[in-house]
């Protein structure tokens, strides 16, 4: 995109207007990744500052011939996997406990809203690793060769793990609601 | 259809499959309508996870954020001046140490001159030259150091 390649060209002669650019284009995706990610929202606050910080701070190591986005998200996932290896040493691959005492009224489950709530719910019980890649894939909208980039693992690996999370999510979906609400 | 290919299902669904794969699923899906009411859930599941609500930062944290980039940034210009400046000084201040044994040995013999007897080696002169030449430097450091802690400038 240009204007991110002139804005961060401007960053890089030290002016902040650049970084004001990049972040009017790029915040709201950024922010809902690391929410999604981190699945809190302090502390994707936190990473979301570090993350721009970084980006004024690195903004030399940017090559400007390829694409702003991936390379900020790139940014934005060691910051926040640092974050999450501090946070949860027992590792990333595990989901919180399924929480108890869902409401069973079958009428509760009939409106789309009630149902997508219930979709966030399982979505943030998830393990951060099972969220980052539904919210990259669905959100984020990349397709499997980017995601594979975006996580840094051969493609298969990649399409397992979206597998892994979908197939986790369905589970918890699926426990929780009548199972006419996900059929 | 096999389990295997029920995996396929969910992955069609996030349109995570080649060519072949797609294919194949298809094929199965025109045949078995279980396999097609189950394609149907993941499909639901997927869309569903698209439209999930979209939080965005909020105006404070994008402020906030500006703000601490800008600090970040002019912090660590200010560092990279002081080091050039620093720098600059080490080597103005060896360049000097070396051109001053001119100036020593100059003002040594002068000195012999006019006292008319031999006042010491010049390296001796050179040596308590740079000794007081130092020492001033470490209080001055000193001094600044002590001003910049008050001023809260460095921790």
């Amino acid at each position: 995109m240009d204007a991110d390649r002139d804005d961060a060209a401007r960053l890089r002669r030290g002016d902040t207007a650049g970084l004001a650019g990049l972040m009017g284009r790029h915040q709201d995706r950024l922010y809902r990744y690391l929410l999604r990610f981190l699945g809190d929202e302090a502390v994707a606050e936190d990473v979301f500052q570090q993350t721009w910080v970084r980006v004024a701070e690195r903004i030399a190591r940017y090559d400007r011939s390829r694409p702003f986005a991936p390379w900020l998200l790139a940014v934005a996932r060691h910051l926040a996997l640092d974050q999450l290896r501090r946070r949860r040493p027992e590792g990333l691959d595990e989901g919180a406990e399924p929480a108890a005492g869902a409401d069973a009224d079958p009428l509760a489950f009939a409106a789309a809203a009630q149902r997508r709530a219930r979709l966030a719910e399982a979505v943030a019980a998830l393990a951060p690793l099972d969220r980052e890649v539904l919210s990259l894939r669905f959100e984020e909208e990349q397709a499997l060769p980017q995601l594979a980039a975006t996580l840094g693992v051969p493609v298969p690996t990649a399409k397992a793990r979206l597998y892994r999370a979908l197939a986790r999510l369905r589970a918890r979906l699926l426990a929780r609601a009548p199972a006419e609400e996900w059929r | 259809m096999s389990g295997h290919a029920r995996d396929l299902l969910a992955l069609e669904a996030a349109g995570a499959l080649d060519a072949a794969e797609a294919a194949r699923v298809e094929t199965h899906l025109a045949e078995c309508p279980a396999c097609a009411g189950e394609a149907a859930a993941w499909r639901l599941l997927a869309a569903e996870l698209g439209r999930l609500p979209a939080p965005k930062p909020s105006a404070a944290l994008v402020a906030r954020t500006v703000e601490a980039a800008e600090e970040h940034r002019a912090e660590r210009s200010e560092r990279a001046w002081n080091r050039a400046a620093l720098g600059f000084l080490v080597a103005f201040s060896w360049t000097l140490a070396v051109l001053s044994w001119v100036v020593v040995d100059l003002v040594k013999g002068v000195l012999a001159l006019r006292l008319e007897r031999s006042v010491g080696p010049t390296a001796a002169w050179y040596g308590a030259y740079l000794v007081a030449g130092w020492f001033s430097a470490a209080v001055a450091a000193a001094l600044l150091g002590r001003r910049a802690r008050e001023e809260g400038r460095i921790a």
